[in-house]
Protein backbone atom coordinates (compact mmCIF):
# COMPACT_ATOMS: atom_id res chain seq x y z
CA UNK A 1 0.00 0.00 0.00
CA UNK A 2 2.86 2.45 0.73
CA UNK A 3 4.86 1.27 -2.32
CA UNK A 4 1.76 1.83 -4.62
CA UNK A 5 2.49 4.34 -7.16
CA UNK A 6 -0.05 6.68 -6.53
CA UNK A 7 3.01 8.17 -4.05
CA UNK A 8 5.25 8.32 -7.10
CA UNK A 9 4.88 11.93 -7.87
CA UNK A 10 6.16 13.02 -3.94
CA UNK A 11 8.44 10.02 -3.70
CA UNK A 12 10.41 11.77 -6.90
CA UNK A 13 9.88 15.30 -4.82
CA UNK A 14 11.34 13.86 -2.35
CA UNK A 15 14.46 12.89 -3.87
CA UNK A 16 14.68 15.62 -6.16
CA UNK A 17 17.33 18.03 -4.35
CA UNK A 18 19.63 14.52 -3.78
CA UNK A 19 19.56 13.85 -7.55
CA UNK A 20 19.92 17.67 -7.76
CA UNK A 21 23.25 18.11 -5.60
CA UNK A 22 24.76 14.89 -6.98
CA UNK A 23 24.13 16.08 -10.59
CA UNK A 24 26.18 19.08 -9.84
CA UNK A 25 29.07 18.01 -7.76
CA UNK A 26 29.86 14.18 -8.94
CA UNK A 27 28.09 13.08 -11.88
CA UNK A 28 29.32 16.52 -13.96
CA UNK A 29 32.67 16.06 -12.18
CA UNK A 30 33.11 12.35 -13.29
CA UNK A 31 32.33 12.67 -17.22
CA UNK A 32 33.99 16.39 -16.78
CA UNK A 33 37.15 14.36 -15.62
CA UNK A 34 36.74 11.60 -18.25
CA UNK A 35 36.55 14.53 -20.88
CA UNK A 36 39.10 16.55 -19.51
CA UNK A 37 42.10 13.35 -19.63
CA UNK A 38 41.78 14.12 -23.74
CA UNK A 39 43.33 17.34 -23.21
CA UNK A 40 46.36 18.94 -22.42
CA UNK A 41 46.08 21.58 -19.88
CA UNK A 42 48.54 23.91 -18.30
CA UNK A 43 47.17 24.93 -14.84
CA UNK A 44 48.04 28.42 -14.00
CA UNK A 45 46.49 29.69 -17.37
CA UNK A 46 43.84 26.89 -18.30
CA UNK A 47 44.20 26.73 -21.55
CA UNK A 48 43.59 23.58 -23.07
CA UNK A 49 44.23 21.85 -26.44
CA UNK A 50 42.62 18.71 -27.68
CA UNK A 51 45.68 15.55 -27.56
CA UNK A 52 42.75 12.80 -27.74
CA UNK A 53 44.41 8.99 -26.17
CA UNK A 54 47.55 10.60 -26.22
CA UNK A 55 47.39 11.56 -22.09
CA UNK A 56 46.91 7.38 -22.16
CA UNK A 57 49.32 6.16 -24.21
CA UNK A 58 51.99 8.18 -22.91
CA UNK A 59 50.84 7.29 -19.47
CA UNK A 60 51.17 3.43 -19.93
CA UNK A 61 54.34 4.06 -21.72
CA UNK A 62 55.89 5.84 -18.24
CA UNK A 63 57.55 4.20 -15.34
CA UNK A 64 56.12 6.55 -13.28
CA UNK A 65 52.13 5.37 -13.83
CA UNK A 66 53.56 1.69 -13.42
CA UNK A 67 55.77 2.44 -10.79
CA UNK A 68 52.76 4.52 -8.98
CA UNK A 69 50.87 1.36 -9.42
CA UNK A 70 52.97 -1.05 -7.77
CA UNK A 71 53.43 1.13 -4.75
CA UNK A 72 49.70 2.27 -4.39
CA UNK A 73 49.36 -2.42 -4.54
CA UNK A 74 52.30 -2.82 -2.15
CA UNK A 75 51.27 -0.06 0.59
CA UNK A 76 47.23 -1.37 -0.06
CA UNK A 77 48.10 -4.98 0.74
CA UNK A 78 50.63 -4.27 3.61
CA UNK A 79 48.54 -2.04 5.27
CA UNK A 80 45.22 -3.66 4.30
CA UNK A 81 47.24 -7.38 6.12
CA UNK A 82 48.14 -5.99 9.44
CA UNK A 83 44.76 -4.37 9.74
CA UNK A 84 43.11 -7.67 9.41
CA UNK A 85 45.70 -9.28 11.73
CA UNK A 86 45.70 -6.94 14.54
CA UNK A 87 41.84 -5.93 14.04
CA UNK A 88 40.77 -9.62 14.27
CA UNK A 89 43.12 -10.40 17.09
CA UNK A 90 41.82 -7.43 19.04
CA UNK A 91 38.62 -8.28 18.39
CA UNK A 92 38.94 -11.59 19.92
CA UNK A 93 40.52 -10.12 23.08
CA UNK A 94 38.15 -7.46 23.43
CA UNK A 95 35.12 -10.28 23.28
CA UNK A 96 36.54 -11.79 26.95
CA UNK A 97 35.54 -10.48 29.96
CA UNK A 98 37.93 -7.43 30.96
CA UNK A 99 37.44 -5.34 33.15
CA UNK A 100 36.67 -1.67 31.74
CA UNK A 101 36.12 -3.18 29.02
CA UNK A 102 33.72 0.05 27.28
CA UNK A 103 36.91 2.49 28.30
CA UNK A 104 39.32 0.09 26.20
CA UNK A 105 36.97 -0.48 23.55
CA UNK A 106 36.68 3.47 23.63
CA UNK A 107 40.73 4.07 23.38
CA UNK A 108 40.59 1.70 20.69
CA UNK A 109 38.57 3.28 18.60
CA UNK A 110 40.27 6.62 18.87
CA UNK A 111 43.13 6.50 16.01
CA UNK A 112 40.07 5.97 13.50
CA UNK A 113 38.18 8.92 14.14
CA UNK A 114 41.38 11.16 15.17
CA UNK A 115 41.93 13.59 12.23
CA UNK A 116 44.83 12.35 10.05
CA UNK A 117 46.38 15.61 10.23
CA UNK A 118 46.70 15.00 13.95
CA UNK A 119 48.01 11.35 13.24
CA UNK A 120 50.32 13.04 11.21
CA UNK A 121 52.03 14.82 13.25
CA UNK A 122 52.48 12.98 16.12
CA UNK A 123 53.32 10.14 14.47
CA UNK A 124 56.21 12.46 13.03
CA UNK A 125 57.35 13.16 16.25
CA UNK A 126 57.44 9.88 17.51
CA UNK A 127 59.78 9.18 14.35
CA UNK A 128 61.93 12.22 15.12
CA UNK A 129 65.38 10.83 14.30
CA UNK A 130 66.85 13.00 17.08
CA UNK A 131 64.77 13.47 19.56
CA UNK A 132 61.45 10.89 18.55
CA UNK A 133 60.85 8.65 22.05
CA UNK A 134 60.88 5.51 19.49
CA UNK A 135 64.78 6.14 18.78
CA UNK A 136 65.24 5.98 22.30
CA UNK A 137 63.45 3.30 23.52
CA UNK A 138 64.52 1.07 20.69
CA UNK A 139 68.13 2.23 21.59
CA UNK A 140 67.19 1.11 25.30
CA UNK A 141 66.38 -2.01 24.65
CA UNK A 142 69.53 -3.03 22.31
CA UNK A 143 67.08 -3.57 18.95
CA UNK A 144 69.33 -1.19 17.34
CA UNK A 145 72.79 0.56 17.45
CA UNK A 146 72.21 3.70 15.54
CA UNK A 147 68.54 5.80 14.99
CA UNK A 148 67.05 4.60 12.41
CA UNK A 149 65.93 7.27 9.73
CA UNK A 150 62.38 6.03 10.07
CA UNK A 151 60.30 8.51 7.18
CA UNK A 152 64.07 9.62 4.67
CA UNK A 153 65.12 6.21 3.41
CA UNK A 154 63.74 3.24 1.84
CA UNK A 155 61.96 0.65 2.60
CA UNK A 156 61.87 2.28 6.17
CA UNK A 157 59.60 4.42 4.59
CA UNK A 158 57.16 2.18 3.40
CA UNK A 159 57.33 0.21 6.51
CA UNK A 160 56.12 2.94 8.29
CA UNK A 161 53.43 4.25 5.86
CA UNK A 162 52.04 0.93 6.67
CA UNK A 163 52.40 0.50 10.43
CA UNK A 164 50.89 4.15 10.98
CA UNK A 165 47.82 3.39 8.24
CA UNK A 166 47.56 -0.18 10.37
CA UNK A 167 47.60 1.88 13.64
CA UNK A 168 44.92 4.59 12.20
CA UNK A 169 42.50 2.00 10.41
CA UNK A 170 42.58 -1.03 12.51
CA UNK A 171 39.64 -0.19 14.61
CA UNK A 172 37.47 -0.55 11.82
CA UNK A 173 37.85 -3.90 11.42
CA UNK A 174 37.52 -4.64 15.54
CA UNK A 175 34.25 -2.75 15.69
CA UNK A 176 32.47 -4.66 12.76
CA UNK A 177 34.30 -8.37 13.60
CA UNK A 178 33.44 -7.31 17.84
CA UNK A 179 29.62 -6.59 16.25
CA UNK A 180 29.59 -10.21 14.91
CA UNK A 181 30.88 -11.68 17.45
CA UNK A 182 28.40 -11.11 19.26
CA UNK A 183 25.63 -12.67 17.57
CA UNK A 184 27.60 -15.91 17.36
CA UNK A 185 25.35 -18.12 19.27
CA UNK A 186 26.98 -19.58 22.19
CA UNK A 187 25.73 -23.28 21.62
CA UNK A 188 27.97 -23.67 18.66
CA UNK A 189 31.10 -23.39 21.02
CA UNK A 190 29.60 -25.47 23.42
CA UNK A 191 28.60 -28.55 21.02
CA UNK A 192 32.13 -27.88 19.61
CA UNK A 193 33.94 -28.51 23.04
CA UNK A 194 31.62 -31.19 23.60
CA UNK A 195 33.89 -32.69 20.45
CA UNK A 196 36.81 -32.18 21.95
CA UNK A 197 37.70 -28.85 20.18
CA UNK A 198 40.29 -26.78 21.47
CA UNK A 199 40.77 -23.09 21.48
CA UNK A 200 42.58 -23.00 18.38
CA UNK A 201 40.43 -25.78 16.62
CA UNK A 202 37.27 -23.75 17.92
CA UNK A 203 38.28 -20.31 16.25
CA UNK A 204 39.13 -21.72 13.25
CA UNK A 205 36.01 -24.67 12.91
CA UNK A 206 33.34 -22.28 14.72
CA UNK A 207 34.63 -18.46 15.15
CA UNK A 208 35.89 -18.18 11.46
CA UNK A 209 33.22 -19.66 9.60
CA UNK A 210 30.65 -17.59 11.19
CA UNK A 211 32.81 -14.37 10.82
CA UNK A 212 33.30 -14.94 6.57
CA UNK A 213 30.41 -12.76 4.83
CA UNK A 214 31.59 -9.59 7.33
CA UNK A 215 35.07 -10.19 6.27
CA UNK A 216 34.27 -10.45 3.27
CA UNK A 217 32.61 -7.13 3.25
CA UNK A 218 35.08 -5.73 5.56
CA UNK A 219 38.36 -6.76 3.49
CA UNK A 220 36.68 -5.18 0.05
CA UNK A 221 35.98 -1.90 1.65
CA UNK A 222 38.97 -1.29 3.62
CA UNK A 223 41.02 -2.31 0.28
CA UNK A 224 39.24 0.55 -1.44
CA UNK A 225 39.32 2.70 0.90
CA UNK A 226 43.60 2.02 0.93
CA UNK A 227 44.14 2.13 -2.75
CA UNK A 228 42.85 5.54 -3.03
CA UNK A 229 44.21 7.19 0.61
CA UNK A 230 45.62 10.40 0.20
CA UNK A 231 45.78 12.45 2.98
CA UNK A 232 48.14 10.02 5.44
CA UNK A 233 51.05 9.53 2.48
CA UNK A 234 51.34 12.94 1.56
CA UNK A 235 51.62 14.33 4.92
CA UNK A 236 53.80 11.57 6.01
CA UNK A 237 56.26 11.40 2.97
CA UNK A 238 54.77 13.50 0.49
CA UNK A 239 55.71 10.55 -1.83
CA UNK A 240 59.24 10.77 -1.16
CA UNK A 241 62.15 9.49 -0.70
CA UNK A 242 62.26 10.89 -4.18
CA UNK A 243 58.92 8.93 -6.00
CA UNK A 244 59.72 5.60 -3.61
CA UNK A 245 55.81 6.09 -2.16
CA UNK A 246 54.02 7.77 -4.54
CA UNK A 247 51.08 6.26 -4.94
CA UNK A 248 48.02 7.02 -7.62
CA UNK A 249 46.48 9.46 -5.64
CA UNK A 250 49.55 11.49 -5.14
CA UNK A 251 50.35 11.26 -8.80
CA UNK A 252 47.27 12.71 -9.59
CA UNK A 253 47.60 15.23 -7.06
CA UNK A 254 51.39 16.17 -8.10
CA UNK A 255 50.67 15.65 -12.04
CA UNK A 256 47.75 19.15 -11.86
CA UNK A 257 49.15 21.22 -9.20
CA UNK A 258 52.74 20.16 -9.06
CA UNK A 259 53.70 19.42 -12.24
CA UNK A 260 50.69 21.89 -13.89
CA UNK A 261 49.49 19.26 -16.10
CA UNK A 262 45.75 19.11 -15.68
CA UNK A 263 44.78 16.48 -18.69
CA UNK A 264 47.80 14.00 -17.47
CA UNK A 265 46.37 13.99 -14.00
CA UNK A 266 42.88 13.66 -14.78
CA UNK A 267 44.27 10.46 -17.46
CA UNK A 268 45.96 9.10 -14.39
CA UNK A 269 42.56 9.24 -11.86
CA UNK A 270 40.67 7.59 -14.74
CA UNK A 271 42.67 4.45 -15.04
CA UNK A 272 43.12 4.67 -11.22
CA UNK A 273 39.03 4.47 -11.31
CA UNK A 274 39.08 1.69 -13.83
CA UNK A 275 41.22 -0.37 -11.33
CA UNK A 276 39.33 0.48 -8.24
CA UNK A 277 36.26 -0.28 -10.34
CA UNK A 278 36.70 -4.04 -9.88
CA UNK A 279 36.32 -3.94 -6.01
CA UNK A 280 33.53 -1.43 -6.29
CA UNK A 281 31.85 -4.15 -8.54
CA UNK A 282 32.03 -6.52 -6.05
CA UNK A 283 31.50 -4.86 -3.03
CA UNK A 284 28.27 -3.55 -5.05
CA UNK A 285 27.57 -7.25 -5.90
CA UNK A 286 28.32 -8.36 -1.78
CA UNK A 287 26.11 -5.70 -1.13
CA UNK A 288 23.06 -6.89 -2.50
CA UNK A 289 23.21 -10.43 -1.88
CA UNK A 290 22.40 -10.11 1.97
CA UNK B 1 29.93 -19.21 29.93
CA UNK B 2 33.24 -21.52 30.42
CA UNK B 3 35.38 -21.26 34.08
CA UNK B 4 38.97 -20.05 33.85
CA UNK B 5 40.73 -19.94 36.57
CA UNK B 6 41.71 -16.58 38.53
CA UNK B 7 45.46 -16.47 37.00
CA UNK B 8 44.16 -16.84 33.26
CA UNK B 9 41.90 -13.78 33.81
CA UNK B 10 44.61 -11.70 35.28
CA UNK B 11 46.94 -12.61 32.42
CA UNK B 12 44.32 -12.16 29.98
CA UNK B 13 43.24 -8.25 31.53
CA UNK B 14 46.95 -7.73 31.95
CA UNK B 15 47.77 -8.52 28.03
CA UNK B 16 44.53 -6.42 26.68
CA UNK B 17 45.30 -3.29 28.76
CA UNK B 18 48.78 -3.53 27.75
CA UNK B 19 48.14 -3.66 24.02
CA UNK B 20 45.58 -0.60 24.74
CA UNK B 21 47.84 1.17 26.28
CA UNK B 22 50.33 0.73 23.51
CA UNK B 23 47.71 1.87 20.65
CA UNK B 24 46.87 4.97 22.50
CA UNK B 25 50.42 5.84 23.56
CA UNK B 26 50.82 8.36 20.05
CA UNK B 27 47.53 10.40 21.63
CA UNK B 28 48.70 10.08 25.65
CA UNK B 29 52.17 11.46 24.23
CA UNK B 30 50.51 14.13 21.88
CA UNK B 31 49.19 15.21 25.36
CA UNK B 32 52.30 15.07 27.58
CA UNK B 33 54.51 17.17 24.65
CA UNK B 34 52.11 19.76 24.39
CA UNK B 35 52.65 20.57 28.41
CA UNK B 36 56.70 20.00 28.84
CA UNK B 37 58.55 23.37 28.57
CA UNK B 38 60.27 23.36 25.12
CA UNK B 39 63.70 22.74 26.58
CA UNK B 40 62.67 19.53 27.93
CA UNK B 41 62.14 18.16 25.08
CA UNK B 42 65.55 17.88 24.06
CA UNK B 43 66.37 16.17 27.34
CA UNK B 44 68.27 12.69 26.60
CA UNK B 45 67.15 10.68 27.60
CA UNK B 46 63.94 11.88 27.51
CA UNK B 47 61.68 12.59 30.24
CA UNK B 48 58.22 10.69 30.29
CA UNK B 49 56.06 12.63 32.41
CA UNK B 50 56.75 16.01 32.23
CA UNK B 51 59.00 17.88 35.14
CA UNK B 52 57.12 21.06 34.88
CA UNK B 53 54.04 21.21 33.64
CA UNK B 54 53.11 24.07 31.38
CA UNK B 55 50.53 25.82 29.67
CA UNK B 56 52.36 28.23 27.18
CA UNK B 57 52.52 26.52 23.99
CA UNK B 58 48.56 26.66 24.16
CA UNK B 59 48.72 30.46 24.95
CA UNK B 60 51.09 31.12 22.11
CA UNK B 61 49.24 28.80 19.54
CA UNK B 62 45.41 31.09 20.58
CA UNK B 63 47.60 34.13 20.53
CA UNK B 64 50.27 34.62 18.39
CA UNK B 65 48.91 31.97 15.55
CA UNK B 66 45.72 31.87 13.34
CA UNK B 67 44.74 29.35 15.02
CA UNK B 68 40.79 30.91 16.25
CA UNK B 69 40.45 31.82 12.88
CA UNK B 70 41.07 28.31 11.40
CA UNK B 71 39.04 26.66 14.16
CA UNK B 72 36.07 29.40 13.60
CA UNK B 73 36.40 28.32 9.69
CA UNK B 74 36.19 24.54 10.79
CA UNK B 75 33.21 25.32 12.90
CA UNK B 76 31.30 26.98 10.10
CA UNK B 77 32.43 24.37 7.88
CA UNK B 78 31.19 21.25 9.61
CA UNK B 79 28.17 22.14 10.74
CA UNK B 80 27.55 24.06 7.78
CA UNK B 81 28.06 20.59 5.84
CA UNK B 82 26.29 18.21 8.56
CA UNK B 83 22.70 20.50 8.70
CA UNK B 84 22.80 20.61 4.82
CA UNK B 85 23.53 16.91 4.06
CA UNK B 86 21.04 15.86 6.59
CA UNK B 87 18.46 17.83 5.53
CA UNK B 88 18.66 16.48 1.88
CA UNK B 89 19.52 13.12 2.89
CA UNK B 90 16.49 12.30 5.31
CA UNK B 91 14.62 13.54 3.08
CA UNK B 92 15.94 11.40 0.03
CA UNK B 93 16.87 8.63 2.14
CA UNK B 94 12.56 8.28 2.89
CA UNK B 95 11.68 8.79 -0.61
CA UNK B 96 14.78 5.40 -1.05
CA UNK B 97 13.17 2.98 1.40
CA UNK B 98 9.16 4.21 1.41
CA UNK B 99 8.72 4.79 -2.11
CA UNK B 100 8.09 3.04 -5.60
CA UNK B 101 8.94 4.76 -8.97
CA UNK B 102 10.96 3.80 -11.72
CA UNK B 103 14.74 3.87 -11.57
CA UNK B 104 14.79 4.07 -7.80
CA UNK B 105 17.00 0.81 -7.72
CA UNK B 106 19.46 2.50 -9.99
CA UNK B 107 19.61 5.44 -8.24
CA UNK B 108 20.51 3.30 -4.50
CA UNK B 109 23.56 1.84 -6.50
CA UNK B 110 24.64 4.72 -7.72
CA UNK B 111 24.73 6.11 -3.75
CA UNK B 112 27.28 3.60 -2.85
CA UNK B 113 28.81 3.83 -6.01
CA UNK B 114 29.44 7.53 -5.20
CA UNK B 115 30.03 6.36 -1.74
CA UNK B 116 32.98 4.60 -3.18
CA UNK B 117 34.26 7.14 -5.11
CA UNK B 118 37.77 8.87 -4.56
CA UNK B 119 37.86 12.27 -4.21
CA UNK B 120 41.26 12.53 -6.70
CA UNK B 121 39.32 11.39 -9.38
CA UNK B 122 36.58 14.59 -8.92
CA UNK B 123 39.11 17.18 -7.12
CA UNK B 124 40.44 18.80 -10.67
CA UNK B 125 37.00 19.26 -12.39
CA UNK B 126 35.72 20.55 -9.35
CA UNK B 127 38.21 23.00 -8.85
CA UNK B 128 37.82 23.94 -12.33
CA UNK B 129 33.90 24.17 -12.09
CA UNK B 130 34.63 26.58 -8.60
CA UNK B 131 37.19 29.05 -10.42
CA UNK B 132 34.30 28.66 -13.23
CA UNK B 133 31.51 29.79 -11.12
CA UNK B 134 33.84 32.86 -8.99
CA UNK B 135 33.70 30.59 -5.66
CA UNK B 136 37.01 29.63 -5.19
CA UNK B 137 38.45 30.42 -2.04
CA UNK B 138 35.29 30.69 0.07
CA UNK B 139 34.03 28.49 2.96
CA UNK B 140 30.94 27.93 0.75
CA UNK B 141 32.95 26.30 -2.04
CA UNK B 142 34.60 23.67 0.50
CA UNK B 143 31.02 23.08 1.60
CA UNK B 144 29.62 22.30 -1.83
CA UNK B 145 32.59 19.92 -2.13
CA UNK B 146 32.63 18.31 1.04
CA UNK B 147 28.72 17.44 -0.15
CA UNK B 148 30.44 14.99 -2.70
CA UNK B 149 31.93 12.48 0.05
CA UNK B 150 28.72 13.02 2.94
CA UNK B 151 26.00 13.02 1.10
CA UNK B 152 26.81 9.48 -0.70
CA UNK B 153 27.84 8.29 3.22
CA UNK B 154 24.77 9.87 5.19
CA UNK B 155 22.19 8.39 2.44
CA UNK B 156 23.67 5.17 2.74
CA UNK B 157 23.52 5.10 6.64
CA UNK B 158 20.20 6.61 6.87
CA UNK B 159 19.08 4.44 4.51
CA UNK B 160 19.49 1.18 6.30
CA UNK B 161 18.47 2.77 9.56
CA UNK B 162 14.82 3.79 7.87
CA UNK B 163 14.74 0.14 6.64
CA UNK B 164 14.99 -0.90 10.50
CA UNK B 165 11.47 1.01 11.08
CA UNK B 166 8.25 -1.13 10.74
CA UNK B 167 5.77 -0.27 7.84
CA UNK B 168 2.77 -0.88 9.85
CA UNK B 169 3.57 2.70 11.89
CA UNK B 170 3.35 4.39 8.70
CA UNK B 171 0.60 2.05 7.69
CA UNK B 172 -1.88 2.76 10.70
CA UNK B 173 -1.40 6.29 10.39
CA UNK B 174 -2.48 6.83 6.77
CA UNK B 175 -5.47 4.50 7.50
CA UNK B 176 -6.36 6.90 10.56
CA UNK B 177 -6.40 9.46 7.90
CA UNK B 178 -2.76 11.62 7.70
CA UNK B 179 -1.60 12.80 4.49
CA UNK B 180 2.10 10.77 4.00
CA UNK B 181 4.06 14.23 4.65
CA UNK B 182 1.84 14.39 7.76
CA UNK B 183 2.80 10.60 8.93
CA UNK B 184 6.38 11.14 7.76
CA UNK B 185 6.72 14.38 10.28
CA UNK B 186 4.53 12.52 12.63
CA UNK B 187 5.25 8.76 12.80
CA UNK B 188 8.74 8.33 11.53
CA UNK B 189 10.98 11.25 12.30
CA UNK B 190 10.79 10.75 15.89
CA UNK B 191 11.38 6.90 15.16
CA UNK B 192 14.56 8.19 12.99
CA UNK B 193 16.17 10.25 15.29
CA UNK B 194 18.57 8.09 16.43
CA UNK B 195 19.62 7.18 13.33
CA UNK B 196 19.95 10.92 12.38
CA UNK B 197 21.75 11.63 15.44
CA UNK B 198 24.31 8.91 14.73
CA UNK B 199 24.50 9.77 10.81
CA UNK B 200 24.99 13.26 11.75
CA UNK B 201 28.08 12.48 14.44
CA UNK B 202 29.80 10.90 11.47
CA UNK B 203 29.13 13.73 9.14
CA UNK B 204 30.67 15.82 11.30
CA UNK B 205 33.74 14.52 11.97
CA UNK B 206 34.20 13.73 8.59
CA UNK B 207 33.91 16.98 7.41
CA UNK B 208 36.04 18.02 10.53
CA UNK B 209 39.05 15.93 9.50
CA UNK B 210 38.61 16.64 5.64
CA UNK B 211 42.12 17.49 3.90
CA UNK B 212 41.99 17.39 0.37
CA UNK B 213 39.31 19.17 -0.45
CA UNK B 214 40.88 22.21 2.02
CA UNK B 215 44.35 21.74 0.29
CA UNK B 216 43.58 22.48 -3.29
CA UNK B 217 40.62 24.74 -3.08
CA UNK B 218 41.23 27.24 -0.70
CA UNK B 219 44.25 29.60 -0.37
CA UNK B 220 43.82 32.17 1.90
CA UNK B 221 43.66 32.44 5.40
CA UNK B 222 39.84 33.42 5.56
CA UNK B 223 38.66 30.26 4.62
CA UNK B 224 41.44 27.89 5.45
CA UNK B 225 39.82 25.19 8.20
CA UNK B 226 42.59 23.74 10.68
CA UNK B 227 43.74 20.60 8.46
CA UNK B 228 45.64 22.64 6.28
CA UNK B 229 45.85 25.17 8.56
CA UNK B 230 47.97 23.65 10.98
CA UNK B 231 50.00 21.70 8.61
CA UNK B 232 51.51 25.21 7.28
CA UNK B 233 52.12 26.15 10.64
CA UNK B 234 54.54 23.15 10.45
CA UNK B 235 55.66 24.12 6.83
CA UNK B 236 56.13 28.14 7.22
CA UNK B 237 58.21 27.78 10.48
CA UNK B 238 61.73 28.00 10.42
CA UNK B 239 62.26 25.16 12.84
CA UNK B 240 59.33 22.77 13.83
CA UNK B 241 58.13 23.67 17.68
CA UNK B 242 56.81 20.38 18.05
CA UNK B 243 55.62 20.98 21.68
CA UNK B 244 53.64 24.31 19.94
CA UNK B 245 52.03 21.34 17.21
CA UNK B 246 51.27 19.19 19.77
CA UNK B 247 48.79 21.93 21.80
CA UNK B 248 47.76 22.55 18.33
CA UNK B 249 46.66 18.82 17.27
CA UNK B 250 45.18 18.77 21.05
CA UNK B 251 42.87 21.74 20.29
CA UNK B 252 42.44 20.55 17.08
CA UNK B 253 41.30 16.74 18.07
CA UNK B 254 38.66 18.31 21.37
CA UNK B 255 35.56 18.96 19.33
CA UNK B 256 36.21 14.78 18.21
CA UNK B 257 36.89 13.74 21.63
CA UNK B 258 33.39 15.67 23.31
CA UNK B 259 31.73 13.88 20.60
CA UNK B 260 33.39 10.88 21.48
CA UNK B 261 33.13 10.88 25.24
CA UNK B 262 29.52 12.18 25.04
CA UNK B 263 28.05 9.91 22.33
CA UNK B 264 30.12 6.91 22.07
CA UNK B 265 26.90 4.85 21.62
CA UNK B 266 25.64 7.08 18.59
CA UNK B 267 28.96 6.54 17.09
CA UNK B 268 29.44 2.57 17.49
CA UNK B 269 25.74 1.63 16.38
CA UNK B 270 26.24 3.82 13.19
CA UNK B 271 29.08 1.77 12.34
CA UNK B 272 27.16 -1.52 12.37
CA UNK B 273 24.47 -0.06 10.21
CA UNK B 274 26.31 1.67 7.79
CA UNK B 275 30.02 0.82 7.27
CA UNK B 276 28.94 -3.18 7.07
CA UNK B 277 25.61 -4.05 6.69
CA UNK B 278 23.80 -2.37 3.77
Amino acid sequence: MLLSSQYAALGVLLIAPTVLVFCAVIVYPLVSAIYLSLFSIYTPTLQGKWVGLDNYAKLLASGEFWGALRVTLVWTIGTLVLQLVFGIALALLLHQNLVFRSLARGLILFPYFVSTVVAVLVWRWLFNDLYGILNHVLLAAGLIDMPLDWLGQMPNAMVSLILVGAWKYFPFVVITVLARLQTIPDHLYEAAEMDGAGPVARFFDVTLPQLRDVLLVVILLRAIWDFKEFDLIWLMTGGGPVTSTQTLPLLVYRSAFGLNEMGGASAVAVLMMLVMLVFMALYIRAQRQE
Amino acid sequence: MRNRSLTSRILLNVLAWSIVFVIAFPLVWMILTSVKPQFELFRIPPTILPQEVTFEHYHRVLVETPFLKYFRNSVILAVGTTVLVIVIATLGAHSLVRFSYPGRERLAQLVLFTYLLPSVVLIIPLYLLMVWLGIANTLFSLMLAYTTFALPFALWLLRSFMQGIPQDLEAAALVDGASRMEAFVDVILPQAVPGIISTALFTFILAWNEYLYALVLVNTDEARPLTTGVMNMLITAFNIEWSLLMAASVMMSLPVIIVFALLQKHLTRGFGAGGVKG
